[in-house]
């Protein structure tokens, strides 16, 4: 086990290169860097000045989108420990469950601090739909033991779309919540570096796969375009720059050959 | 509920096993510990751990199974969350004992075909059992076989063996203390959250027993294969004293090891079930 700070994984041969991401003791010495010293994702003594009522109002529903994408990340990667096709696999999609239990905690954790009591209905009563039936269209691929299509499905179009919408937020938000987003974004860019290199792969000399991902992506483009559209207007991101948030999953999906 | 579910959460956790009793570990042990020579350089010793570390990865990967399937039937979010953190527990113990393995000379191409050989048949029919409830969606049986019954027998088999090697391999016994650590805080919650759950189903105990039963049966096989035959002597037997629940492991015979891994699990068993309103049940066949 390397124990090197500038150790490279890259230099590793395939192999032994996936063997050592995918492990917990990678996980660990990845998350120690910006997890160690922090209480519910933030320096416990930081200050949290008051917002507004409009701001106030807007966050929350923002984080209660937020949890309504980490609760399903969350029951994905956990259906997707047992459809792992091998032990490290596996073993990541143990990490990463950590992670998105981690990230619910931190959203619920900041709904409270904004005086949200009952999280659970205030979630309910503000999800946007597009994300609550590309949740079902997730857990579905998940119930069907389709390890390709749940793994394109949940790291890399849910990541993706959570990482641009996060990195997005960041820039504007409120100490707190920016700082909360820093940690978050750091586990998802793992997130969707998994996905990415699993599927790309499989799929390197699997054309047949590649057209069924194509399809599965087809049918869940509308609900992705609907879930960055409500996100991105409750951040008041202008319409015109929108189009450049979503290159980042655009691009996702041509490296992997996924364009029509 | 919700004060108890508090005590379970990811940032407890995190304060207490990755930033607590994990930091400076590599693969749960010291950076510059290893596997005594005394094992590796004897082929019958480095069998007979090799044998023992398998069971060690097959109860493992059933307890990463068992808790990732259980985070979709968890009826609120704290128990999820809970969960979660047994997920990477469990795959975190799976990697320490194939780690194990590599440690002891086990080639990476060779590692299924080596737990497929060494697996105990009655251990893996102790985990279809679970994962049947598992993969039924069934949380209150799953709960109850994966963090009582699981972590139980794990808890006690682990404790064994960190005594055991406390002296001779003091890499193995930092490894299981890690674990040891961990299986503690499964149990505990195991009997916080289903306590309340067996109290509003009261239907389900029947189910529930029946399927303690049907494992203890597998478990009590499982040891009696692993103590029956000829045993494997360390070539330096231990110094000092190994007292295990009264028992000297230094000098005990098998039939003495087997007795005190059984009757301690079985103890710990019947109290934990009755905390929780279930009765122990004993198995249908003597074992």
């Amino acid at each position: 086990m390397p124990s090197d700070e500038d150790f490279d994984p890259h230099v590793l041969a395939e192999d032994a290169f996936i063997e050592e991401v995918q492990s917990f003791q990678f996980w660990f010495g990845a998350v120690e860097g910006y997890l160690t010293g922090q209480s519910y994702g933030h320096d416990p003594g930081m200050a949290d000045p008051p917002l507004d009522e409009t701001q106030r109002e807007r966050l929350i529903t923002t984080l209660c989108n937020y949890c309504v994408g980490e609760t399903a990340a969350l029951e994905g990667a956990s259906g997707l420990v047992s459809l792992a096709p091998n032990h490290p696999a596996k073993i990541f999609m143990a990490t990463q469950v950590v992670d998105e239990a981690r990230h619910l905690e931190v959203f619920l954790r900041r709904l409270n601090d904004l005086g949200v009591e009952d999280t659970t209905t205030e979630i309910v009563r503000r999800a946007n739909p597009a994300l609550t039936e590309f949740k079902d269209a997730l857990m579905q691929l998940v119930a069907a033991g389709d390890w390709d299509a749940a793994v394109f499905a949940q790291n890399v179009i849910l990541e993706t779309m959570e990482f641009t919408v996060f990195r997005s937020h960041a820039q504007n938000a409120d100490p707190m919540t920016a700082e909360i987003l820093e940690g978050v974004i750091s586990d998802e860019r793992r997130h969707f570096g998994f996905g990415e290199n699993d599927l790309g792969r499989r799929l390197a000399h699997d054309p047949e796969g590649r057209a069924r991902l194509r399809d599965v992506r087809r049918d869940l483009d509308g609900l992705v375009l609907g879930v960055f559209e409500g996100a991105l207007a409750d951040l008041e991101v202008p319409a015109a720059d929108r189009h450049v948030l979503g290159r980042d999953y655009l691009e996702t999906v041509e490296r992997l050959g996924l364009t029509q | 509920m919700a004060d108890f579910l508090s005590q379970y959460s990811i940032q407890r956790w995190i304060e207490m096993c990755p930033q607590g009793y994990l930091e400076n570990t590599v693969y749960g042990r010291g950076p510059d510990e290893h596997e005594p020579e005394a094992i590796l350089d004897d082929t019958e010793q480095r069998d007979a751990a090799i044998s023992s570390t398998v069971q060690l990865v097959v109860g493992e990967r059933c307890a990463l199974a068992a808790s990732s399937g259980l985070i979709n039937a968890a009826p609120d979010y704290p128990s999820k969350r809970f969960l979660a953190t047994q997920t990477l527990d469990e795959a975190r113990h799976v990697e320490v004992f194939t780690q194990r393995l590599f440690d002891l000379g086990v080639k990476k191409d060779d590692l299924e075909d080596t737990v497929q050989e060494h697996a105990n048949p009655n251990l893996v029919k102790f985990a279809e059992v679970l994962l049947e409830k598992v993969g039924n969606g069934d949380f209150l049986a799953g709960v109850v076989g994966q963090n009582i019954v699981l972590e139980g027998m794990a808890f006690t088999v682990f404790e064994l063996l960190e005594t055991a090697n406390k002296e001779l391999n003091p890499k193995f016994a930092h490894t299981l203390s890690g674990t040891i650590a961990d299986e503690r805080r499964h149990v505990g919650f195991g009997e916080n959250r289903i306590g309340s759950l067996v109290r509003e189903h009261p239907e389900k105990k029947p189910e529930i027993e029946q399927m303690q039963q049907e494992m203890t049966y597998y478990m009590l096989a499982t040891f009696a294969d692993a103590f029956s035959g000829p045993q494997v002597q360390p070539a330096e037997p231990p110094t000092g004293e190994a007292d295990f629940h009264g028992t000297n492991l230094a000098t005990a015979t098998p039939e003495e090891m087997e007795a005190v891994l059984s009757n301690t699990v079985l103890g710990e068993f019947k109290t934990r079930l009755d905390r929780i309103g279930l009765e122990y049940q004993s198995p249908p066949v003597p074992a």
